[in-house]
């Protein structure tokens, strides 16, 4: 699944100058961590700096992630093609579609074979689509006092997380994101819609940066509030 | 089955919904219990040695509440023998003891009596022990319950963390003198505990005991002096008048139901009763060509009757009384409800008319609190304050638990009506071509182009609905209006809101317009039901979006500090200050 679609890059970082140094936090190499931990002496101040250099700035999820929902949305289209095709082998002849004689195993014409693949190819093809196009319109900012999200193909939607109301930060890896080295980070609050909050494909170092950063920051507008 | 019999799962539900809110984070010291959600996990040994402290405090009583461990009322075996075992064993007696008769002659018959004699031993003896190993305990701090048969449970639900209690009564229940009692917590969606059955005198003192000790366990977490525990002067701030309980009946069908039968009778109607006309009438009487709509009419007027029936019946006596931190509600004819609504907890008030109440001048009330009550048959698991009264009444006892103004309200622009339009149309639409469809596959169906009528009313039903949207971004609130048929007033304290979540579908985009949704923990948001303003123009949508949170860190910063100002002269203890001051968020370690 290699995907035609290059402008990722291009606006890659976009919007908003970034406050600090970007190139550091957004790229997707595994020594990103490392380079931040070399300064730091104490784990506060590692702390600290990851919130820095992690808060304003409007930021991409990593392009694997495509990959990612191209596979888990795969085994959904196989089942729909594999429900269109029995449909077509045996409800087929009654409304007057073209008579299927089988001899394949189990009596499945070739015609049918063919339906399946096709509408297999059409479901990819759409998953296919909808990952590039979903991935294109994610974006996600930690900011001062919340986190902010936006995605959405046909439906734009806008999340903003307050700190305050974190109750605790997941991090989820999947079967698949395992092998892609992914991370997805659910944060949960108390409100109805805590599962919301939820950010998927971030590189196993961000999603721990993240998570640390997130966690700090929670903290930190706890006790700014106690003031 | 029985509730015996799904003690297990439960219980593990219960567990895993503990592990699950367990939160790092979470600060246990000083809250009290506001951030409902959250502050199930504060764990038992802080709550013990706040026991440790707390029992001096206790000025009635120095021993254990209550003096120890209580049992269930005796009455429950019998009648929960008969509410659960008798309906299967009479089932068993009639099914199985015929069948195995026909399947193996009169040995089986013999058999199968044996059976369900035994089948019924086993609910007897079940009971039995299900009611000795029941007990319940109430101490300073904690309600204990120790439970079960087969899986032994034991649970403690720290007071502090009740957010209701319930106490309910079937008319039966009523006969015997025993109640329901449900504790409501605000984790998880289930009851955290529901007493089946204990006496009517003991459920009365097991509310009003939680109430006094939470109370106590607050004033004494709260740095409050200790010793004031003097029972709170409950007023009376509402009751129900018969007048209101007739304009309840009278309103509370919901005409969205009313409108499709009587759709759908004139639909369908002549054409059916057509097929009927020569067993009953003649073809050309009168009454023939009137049946369809005389039928749709009087099943309309049934309807009424019944729904009308129904919330008088279980409206009736309403009473809702305030103290300082609770209001407590009455009602019921047949089945009695009472039940406790602590206004700390208090997350959003809705204010509901229908079009009809609305066009009387009435309103109701909701609260909604982070516990869940389904449980009382109250619908969607938020408490009814106040089911119907006049609107005026309605908003001073709004007022009164969160002074927020409701009838300020910015409108969306003018052209999210067109949406509105182009969405009714496309329903008409879609009807006819229903309709049209189903003529011609059955012949049953002469008048499918009627639905086009309703084109005529599309745009008066676009302007409805565009004219009962509205926001407003108060001092302390925010509030959101929705809804013609059931117009919705959403209130919601800064303070209470979690999220914000704004969204755009395509065709909100088409016309640059979008929703904005608040969330808070209140359960009745897990209905779709959040406080929301919708279809404003893109720019108001951001402008809500961001400023609401921005509103909520001011509004916890505020109550910060006016907590710190309560505790440096706890004597201030108002109602207003109840409400407003002195519970908030848990100050970080």
């Amino acid at each position: 699944m290699s995907d035609p679609d290059d402008p990722a890059e291009s606006d890659a970082v976009e919007t908003r100058p970034p406050a600090t140094d970007s190139g550091a936090t957004h790229t997707d190499t595994p020594d990103a961590a490392p380079s931040v931990g070399t300064s730091a002496s104490t784990i506060e101040e590692l702390d600290e700096e990851l919130v820095e250099e992690t808060v304003g700035e409007l930021r991409r999820l990593d392009p694997k992630v495509r990959l990612y929902w191209v596979a888990s949305r795969l085994l959904g289209g196989l089942i729909a093609a594999v429900v269109v095709a029995v449909f077509f082998q045996f409800a087929g002849p009654e409304f007057g579609l073209v008579e299927t004689p089988g001899d394949l195993p189990f009596g499945f014409a070739q015609r049918t074979v063919v339906v399946g693949v096709a509408a297999f190819l059409l479901f990819g093809g759409l998953a296919v689509l909808h990952a590039v196009l979903y991935y294109r319109s994610w974006r996600y900012e930690v900011r001062e006092d919340s986190l902010y999200l936006t995605r959405g193909v046909l439906t734009r939607v806008q999340t903003v997380a307050p700190y305050v109301r974190v109750q605790h930060i997941d991090a989820r890896r999947g079967p698949v994101e395992r092998i892609l080295g992914l991370s997805t980070l659910v944060v949960y609050t108390a409100g109805s819609r805590g599962a919301d909050v939820t950010v998927p494909g971030l590189t196993d170092d961000r999603a721990d940066e993240l998570q640390q950063a997130l966690k700090r920051l929670a903290i930190e507008s706890e006790e700014e509030d106690a003031v | 089955m029985s509730d015996g019999a799904s003690d297990p799962p439960e219980d593990s539900a219960g567990t895993a919904d503990a592990d699950q809110t367990a939160d790092p984070g979470a600060t246990a010291e000083d809250t009290t219990g506001e951030e409902a959600v959250t502050d199930d996990v504060v764990d038992d040994t802080t709550e013990r040695e706040v026991v440790a402290n707390d029992t001096p405090a206790d000025g009635t009583s120095g021993e254990p509440v209550g003096g120890g461990p209580r049992k269930l009322h005796i009455l429950t075996i019998p009648y929960r023998l008969v509410q659960q075992g008798a309906g299967i064993v009479v089932f068993l007696f009639f099914i199985g003891v015929p069948g195995l008769t026909g399947a193996l002659g009169a040995e089986g018959g013999i058999l199968g009596v044996l059976a369900v004699l035994g089948i019924a031993a086993a609910f007897v003896g079940y009971f039995v022990a299900y009611y000795k190993r029941y007990e319940y305990e109430l101490t300073a701090d904690t309600f204990d319950i120790r439970s079960g048969v087969f899986s032994r449970r034991e649970r403690e639900i720290p007071l502090r963390r009740i957010q209701n209690v319930d106490i309910s009564q079937s008319v039966t229940q009523r006969v015997l003198g025993i109640a329901s009692v449900g504790l409501e917590t605000a984790g998880g969606g289930e009851t955290e505990a529901q007493l089946q059955y204990v006496g009517e005198d003991e459920a009365d003192r097991l509310q009003s005991e939680v109430s006094r000790l939470r109370r106590t366990s607050d004033a004494t977490a709260g740095g409050a002096p200790e010793g004031e525990t003097v029972e709170p002067a409950a007023e009376t701030v509402f009751e129900i008048t018969q007048r209101e309980l007739g304009v309840l009946a009278l309103v509370s069908t919901d005409f969205r139901v009313v409108s499709l039968v009587f759709f759908a009778g004139s639909i369908f109607g002549p054409s059916f009763f057509e097929e009927l006309e020569p067993v009953f009438f003649g073809p050309e009487t009168v009454l023939g060509v009137l049946f369809g709509p005389i039928a749709a009419i009087l099943s309309i007027i049934a309807i009424g009757i019944f729904a009308g029936a129904v919330s008088a019946a279980r409206y009736y006596g309403f009473t809702l009384n305030r103290t300082d931190e609770e209001l407590r509600y009455e009602r019921g004819l047949l089945q009695k409800y009472s039940g406790t609504i602590p206004l700390s907890k208090v997350q959003t008030l809705s204010v509901r008319e229908n079009v009809l109440a609305r066009r009387l001048g009435y309103a109701a009330l909701y609260i909604e609190t982070a516990g869940h009550v389904a449980s009382a048959g109250e619908s969607g698991g938020s408490q009814s304050a106040v089911p119907l009264a006049e609107r005026d009444r309605v908003e001073r006892l709004t007022r009164s638990i969160e002074d927020a103004p409701f009838d300020e309200f910015e409108r969306p622009p003018k052209r999210a009506r067109e949406r509105y339009a182009v969405r009714y149309s496309l329903v008409v639409l879609a009807v006819t071509t229903l309709l049209y469809l189903a003529s011609m596959a059955t012949d049953l169906l002469g008048y499918w182009y009627l639905p086009l009528l309703g084109l005529l009313l599309v745009p008066v039903a676009a302007h409805l609905k565009w004219k009962h949207r509205g926001y407003y971004l108060g001092e302390d609130h925010v509030v959101t209006r929705n809804g013609f048929w059931s117009r919705t007033t959403k209130i919601v304290p800064y303070h209470r809101v979690q999220t914000t979540v704004s969204s755009e579908t395509v065709f909100q985009r088409r016309r640059d317009l979008g929703t904005v949704v608040v969330d808070t923990a209140g359960s009745r948001s897990i209905m779709g039901d959040d406080p929301q303003a919708v279809d404003f123009d893109i720019g108001t949508v951001e402008e809500i979006r961001e400023t609401v949170p921005d509103r909520l860190y001011e509004a916890l910063r505020e109550r910060k500090r006016s907590r710190s100002l309560d505790r440096l002269q706890p004597e201030s203890g108002g109602p207003e200050e109840f409400d407003a001051g002195s519970r908030t968020d848990p100050p970080a370690d």
